[in-house]
């Protein structure tokens, strides 16, 4: 579905939609998981589109920055998604950027905070981060 | 030919009862569940898909695919999408997943039109029975399903005859914030009434304060249900015979109107039926409706009991008023089920205003529905911020919730849509209209009013929701088959026997004139227990 470049640009985003503080960051925590396992299930119908959002991605990066989304220091990467966020691209998008984007912080969202049977929130770290302790 | 006493058609909250009640008379009942009869693993606790968060499935039913309706916008939505209004499709229906509230209405609630009037626009009336006349099947619910409570703490009721069969459940750190906002402004507190058991009762044990209980079934079986005490006393007796995964698509009469059986279809796909002396619809508000319009005949040729076209109108449930705010101190202590301070004061009396309704602290929220609908609208929804304030101010932020009564509107109706069918190849419900502005206008009244509670009870930050013009139904469906003396302004009679069937009746919130303005089953269920205690006398 995603290939090498792909992959990496999406865990570069995935890092800067939860980054790591004191506790883990998106990718560790199991967030790119909890998307591939979706992206063969309930989220089938983004199969295509969210290579092509990683591409975008991409693009931009290069024509911003002459870089490698992933290469980019953690604030050009905020900036660009700030952008991304409020459709103000510079490169060809396949896909509204701004809608593609609200659905992706929202599964980010998703595989981190959700149950870890959803494939996300890896041993249930973000719950222990929150303080939902689940007993019984 | 299969022949049965009864058939019940939804093993819910009210066809539950009446199975309960029939078989252990001595009746032969016939128990049709269109959903299967799911155990606590099957139901799981997956965030994603549960009866409080269905953003990709529901764990209770129905299935997402092949269990379509229509909307007025002319989408086609599936069972978990927004508008389509579900309740959960399986034994035991939302009795099982339920949060448990088991409020009694009010005096008032019984006569809204003879209390305030009935607003242009609206179908607002008065029931045909009073709260006296449901008073003592009330009583009968609260101790044979199981309720805990302080009768003592109920001021905005008469008194009761009978204390509630077990204890409140003990405070949990919001409730403990909010009881202290509510002694502040002076304001009446009570523990809400829950179907859950504070005490060993009935043999099951008490709750143990986990954190999935709304939304889920109970890994102890501390939550009282229909399927762990009415149907599992049906099924003991050794007359009911309970059928799952079993859709009715027809009632059947004979040319006189009297009602002779039903035609179902089950998952395979087979078509079965069986006959009995009498029919129970209990299917909820929306698939009773659907199955008596469904079920037209040469002599009703709109459908069963539909002589006043009534079936299907004044669809309501609950709009709510959310108001949350950020407290001094951690509010959220994983001290299940969450939620159980309240107070009754705006349910009536409020100037200006028609009805009100309940205010109390809210049920824990798992934390993906909290980062989803809970979090300050100015919070940035990614990035450090995001995720810091989730680490931060989790366990902070509480919510109060006013469940409000809706004005019914004659155009918020279930229809059938015959160009869209169901797996089954039955005509699929269609939904139409939208809140009454007298129910907008009580909304906004109350969401003041829970503001002001959660000033009083110490939040720095508050923010909130506000309900919106859709139409409502969900999980607190009712009104579309609507009691009533005149079969040219209801569907029903006083006793749900549809107007025009001497052996036809409805059991579940579909009779409901108007709707309190309190979580609706602990009525639907009473009504239901009143229904077939009248239906027994007269056999």
């Amino acid at each position: 579905m995603f290939n090498a470049l792909q992959l990496q640009t999406l865990h570069a985003a995935i890092d800067r939609i939860i980054p790591e503080d004191d506790f883990p960051g998106g990718v560790e925590a199991g967030v790119a998981d909890y998307l591939l396992r979706q992206l063969g299930r309930d989220l089938a119908h983004l199969a295509q589109d969210y290579p092509r959002f990683c591409d975008a991605l991409e693009a931009e990066a290069q024509a911003a920055h002459g870089q490698a989304f992933a290469a980019l220091k953690d604030e050009q990467q905020d900036d660009m998604l700030t952008r991304v966020e409020r459709g103000e691209v510079q490169a060809d998008w396949p896909l509204d950027p701004a809608a593609f984007f609200a659905e992706f912080i929202e599964h980010c969202a998703e595989g981190f905070y959700s149950d870890p049977g959803n494939g996300g929130n890896r041993d249930g770290v973000a719950w222990r981060m929150i303080g939902y302790e689940v007993k019984g | 030919m299969s022949r049965y006493d009864a058939i019940i058609v939804g093993a819910g909250a009210g066809g539950g009862v009446a199975a309960g009640l029939l078989a252990e008379a001595g009746k032969r009942v016939l128990l049709l569940e269109r959903g299967p009869d799911l155990s606590y693993a099957q139901l799981g606790r997956d965030h994603l898909r549960n009866q409080r968060l269905s953003r990709y499935g529901h764990n209770a039913g129905p299935e997402v695919e092949g269990n379509p309706r229509t909307l007025e916008d002319g989408r086609v939505v599936r069972p978990h999408e927004g508008g389509y209004q579900n309740n959960a499709a399986m034994v035991g229906s939302g009795t099982r997943v339920f949060g448990a509230r088991a409020w009694r209405f009010m005096p008032q609630d019984f006569r809204m039109a003879s209390t305030y009037g009935a607003p242009g626009g609206s179908s607002l009336a008065d029931w045909p029975i009073s709260y006296g006349d449901l008073e003592p099947w009330y009583e009968k619910a609260e101790w044979e399903i199981g309720v805990s409570g302080d009768h003592r703490a109920m001021s905005h009721l008469p008194p009761y005859r009978r204390p509630y069969p077990m204890p409140p459940l003990p405070n949990n750190a919001q409730a403990q914030a909010g009881l202290a906002g509510l002694q502040a402004l002076g304001w009446n507190a009570l523990p809400i009434p829950q179907f859950i058991n504070s005490i060993e009762y009935q043999g099951r044990p008490a709750c143990i304060r986990c954190q999935h209980c709304v939304g889920f079934a109970c890994p102890v079986d501390a939550k009282n249900g229909t399927r762990n005490t009415l149907i599992e006393r049906a099924l003991r007796s050794g007359n009911c015979e309970l059928r799952a995964g079993v859709m009715v698509e027809r009632i059947h009469c004979d040319s006189g109107g009297r009602v002779k059986g039903v035609r179902w279809i089950d998952a395979a796909g087979v078509a079965g039926s069986a006959e009995a002396e009498v029919v129970i619809v209990s299917a909820g508000a929306v698939e009773s409706a659907r199955l008596l319009l469904n079920s037209a005949t040469a002599r009703e040729p709109t459908g069963l009991g539909n002589r006043g076209d009534q079936v299907g109108r004044h669809l309501q449930g609950h709009t709510n008023a959310n108001v949350r705010g950020i407290f001094p101190q951690p509010v959220m202590d994983n001290l299940g089920p969450g939620g159980g301070i309240g107070t009754c004061d705006f349910n009536h009396g409020n100037p200006g205003v028609i009805g009100g309704g309940i205010i109390i602290d809210n049920l824990i929220v798992l934390p993906v529905i909290f980062w989803k609908s809970f979090t300050p609208p100015d919070l940035p929804r990614w990035g450090r911020a995001a995720k810091g304030f989730m680490r931060d101010r989790y366990r902070f932020v509480g919510e109060a919730k006013a469940t409000i009564q809706e004005i019914p509107d004659p155009d918020a109706r279930v229809t059938i849509d015959a160009k869209v069918r169901d797996r089954y190849g039955i005509p699929v419900a269609h939904l139409s209209g939208a809140l009454h502005p007298e129910t907008l206008r009580a909304a906004e009244f109350m969401y003041g009013r829970a503001e002001a509670w959660w000033r009083a009870a110490g939040v720095t930050k508050i923010w909130g929701s506000r309900p919106s013009a859709g139409l409502s139904g969900g999980q607190h469906q009712a009104g579309t088959c609507r009691m009533g003396d005149d079969p040219e302004t209801s569907v029903v009679d006083r006793w749900q026997r549809v107007h025009d069937h001497e052996n036809l009746f409805v059991l579940d919130g579909s009779v409901h004139v108007t709707n309190g303005g309190f979580n609706p089953v602990l009525t639907i269920l009473a009504l239901a227990w009143r229904a077939t205690d009248r239906i027994l006398a007269q056999w």
